[in-house]
């Protein structure tokens, strides 16, 4: 079967992303409270 | 503490990341595409252990009334609507070019999408209800009755007969796999444990801040 790194650097990065938006979003979150 | 659990995922993701391309062979029969499953099996149980945080948070939040609970049922419920989209998303990535399809309506992939959709329901009713503790109270049933769809999901591949291959792990009787891709599994396994932990000592700390500053 052919290898379809593709799909695997696909997924890999998109799961990427996804974890680091997230983090990204909490550490806005507690800045936002930091200035309030 | 929570820092030190956020360096901890970071090296616990380095690992997996090299133990899944380092160290696991290349698969006989899928070849490498199989690697996603380093990926997508950890989310995926990660996301059954947040749902079950859920369930036992929302049991303790109706019985006691505890609003720390309650927190805890709602950061754990959006990390795990974070682990369950990434499950869902890696999923069909393997099975286009695995099953030949993307999607198909099998047993185990509807029974996981309903999973997801309740607990975005979950998320959704949260954010709707102005009056903070009958939010909480409505939430904390609908985050028990989505749990149950929990064994739902895993047996599913038992239970009907699915295009999606039976369990990895957390089936009955040891593994059925080489310990050469078992332990980049667990390692990852391990990863996104700690990752969940991390995230979930945050969002609980942002939550409690937030009704501080409410307050």
């Amino acid at each position: 079967m052919p290898d379809h790194w593709g799909f695997v650097l696909s997924a890999y990065g998109l799961t990427a992303v996804a974890l680091v938006v997230y983090w990204r979003r909490l550490v806005r979150q507690e800045r936002e409270l930091d200035h309030t | 503490m929570t820092r030190v659990l956020g360096w901890l995922a970071v090296l616990g993701l380095l690992a997996g990341l090299v133990a899944g391309f380092g160290l696991a062979p290349r698969e006989v029969t899928q070849g490498n595409v199989q690697r996603i499953m380093y990926v997508h099996v950890p989310s995926v149980l990660v996301a059954y252990l947040a749902y079950t945080v859920v369930f036992v948070a929302s049991i303790a939040y109706l019985a006691r009334r505890v609003e720390a609970a309650d927190r805890v049922a709602h950061a754990s419920a959006e990390i795990g609507v974070l682990f369950n989209g990434i499950t869902i998303a890696t999923g069909s990535i393997w099975g286009k070019p695995t099953w030949g399809t993307w999607w198909t309506w099998d047993a185990r992939l509807t029974s996981v999408a309903i999973l997801f959709v309740m607990y975005l329901g979950y998320l959704l009713l949260r954010g709707m209800i102005e009056d903070r503790e009958r939010g909480a109270r409505y939430a904390a049933v609908l985050g028990i009755v989505a749990a149950l769809n929990v064994p739902l999901v895993h047996f599913s591949v038992l239970w009907w007969r699915t295009l999606h291959q039976p369990p990895s792990l957390l089936k009955p009787g040891a593994p059925a796999m080489s310990s050469a891709i078992l332990t980049p599994l667990l390692v990852n396994l391990a990863a996104y444990a700690l990752l969940y932990a991390y995230f979930l000592a945050k969002r609980v700390r942002i939550l409690r801040r937030e009704e501080e500053a409410a307050a």
